[in-house]
């Protein structure tokens, strides 16, 4: 078969009307958002999250065309793709830490309004060795279960890359599941005073990231099965692996502050 | 001044809480919330009329926005005080 001329190793993208109306559906968005958080109705708010929705579908439909069809993804490529997304979990991180500065700055000194202890006077915190326990080991495992099938992925074995994928994604879901329970039975909201505000932020935004990463493994998985994947050029799913390990030392970290530390 | 015509003779002392190391900063809020609840739990052990109580009721009274003192009262009132009185 005869390959087509490549001017560069790089990637000379066509034109492409996704980044635009991504910008608009985001400031669709934002508009939107002040308009329904004054009370004035959501339409906007929906209009710009649908032409997000549609934004995010129609432009990595594309990226996985120009890989899959178009063959453009060229190591050179690939190294782009993934120092992008490396880039992308740090700015996610930044926003954790600008969430855990906000609770350590609530809980080191503790205002006399909450009675100058942590947590506060009246608070009645989750229990830490209960379900908190149970998901800080669901997504331990996950974290092991995705690392195997990364490995088989890697070795050519497909069925235990699936295999492996399949699990993640069914603790990452079941960890949903527990944290939604969790919400249900809790005996404070994000209404009540900075411990409410700190602990649903943090775990609020955290699930969120769960969210996300359990949709990134799924279209690994599903590409897989389809079999647009091979052992060497996988960068959809390799990127879907390191955010979920970023998922899970979130995780960690709200464990041991906001459970742990902030809970006894 | 000895040319205070409303001096009986007898001296106006001026003074507030003392420096306390526990509190460093500008921001005394804490110094005097501390002062406030060691005084209530001063009253509840020794009974309201021990000098040392006195002594910090003088201070939490220096110390405390009157707003604050107040709230508080009517907190400790209505049995949603937070502090640990």
């Amino acid at each position: 078969m005869e390959k087509e001329r490549r001017i560069s190793e790089y990637h000379m993208v066509d034109v492409s009307p996704w980044p635009v109306m991504t910008v608009i559906a985001l400031m669709g968005i934002l508009i939107g958002m002040i308009e329904w958080m004054h009370g004035m109705g959501g339409r906007i708010l929906m209009m710009g999250v649908m032409s997000m929705l549609m934004s995010m579908y129609g432009w990595w439909r594309d990226v996985i065309r120009e890989g899959v069809l178009e063959g453009s993804h060229t190591g050179k490529v690939q190294e782009g793709l993934r120092s992008g997304v490396l880039w992308f979990i740090f700015t996610e991180s930044m926003l954790f830490v600008s969430i855990f500065w906000a609770y350590y700055h609530s809980s080191l000194s503790p205002s006399v309004e909450l009675g100058g202890v942590w947590p506060p006077r009246g608070i009645r915190v989750v229990e830490v060795w209960e379900l908190p326990m149970l998901n800080t080991l669901l997504l331990l495992l996950s974290g092991v279960t995705v690392t195997w099938s990364h490995e088989s992925m890697r070795s050519g074995e497909k069925e235990e890359m699936e295999k492996g994928l399949g699990i993640t994604i069914i603790l990452g879901i079941v960890f949903i599941m527990v944290q939604g329970y969790e919400y249900y039975e809790s005996e404070f909201r994000i209404t009540d005073g900075v411990y409410g505000s700190s602990f649903y932020m943090g775990t609020g935004f955290h699930g969120m990231h769960v969210l996300l990463g359990v949709i990134m493994l799924s279209m690994g998985l599903i590409r897989s099965i389809r079999g647009e994947l091979t052992s060497e050029h996988h960068v959809g799913l390799e990127v879907g692996i390191w955010y979920w390990h970023f998922v899970d030392v979130v995780w960690l970290f709200l464990f041991v502050s906001i459970y742990w530390w902030g809970g006894v | 001044m000895a040319e205070d015509g409303e001096n009986d003779g007898m001296e106006i002392k001026l003074e507030t809480a003392p420096h306390d190391p526990r509190f460093q900063t500008t921001n005394q809020a804490k110094h005097c919330w501390s002062r406030y609840i060691e005084y209530h739990a001063c009253v509840k052990q020794k009974g309201e009329e021990d000098s040392e109580c006195q002594k910090f009721k003088r201070w939490y009274k220096s110390l405390c926005p009157n707003e604050w003192l107040e709230n508080w009262d009517e907190q400790r009132a209505s049995g949603t005080f937070p502090g640990p009185v």
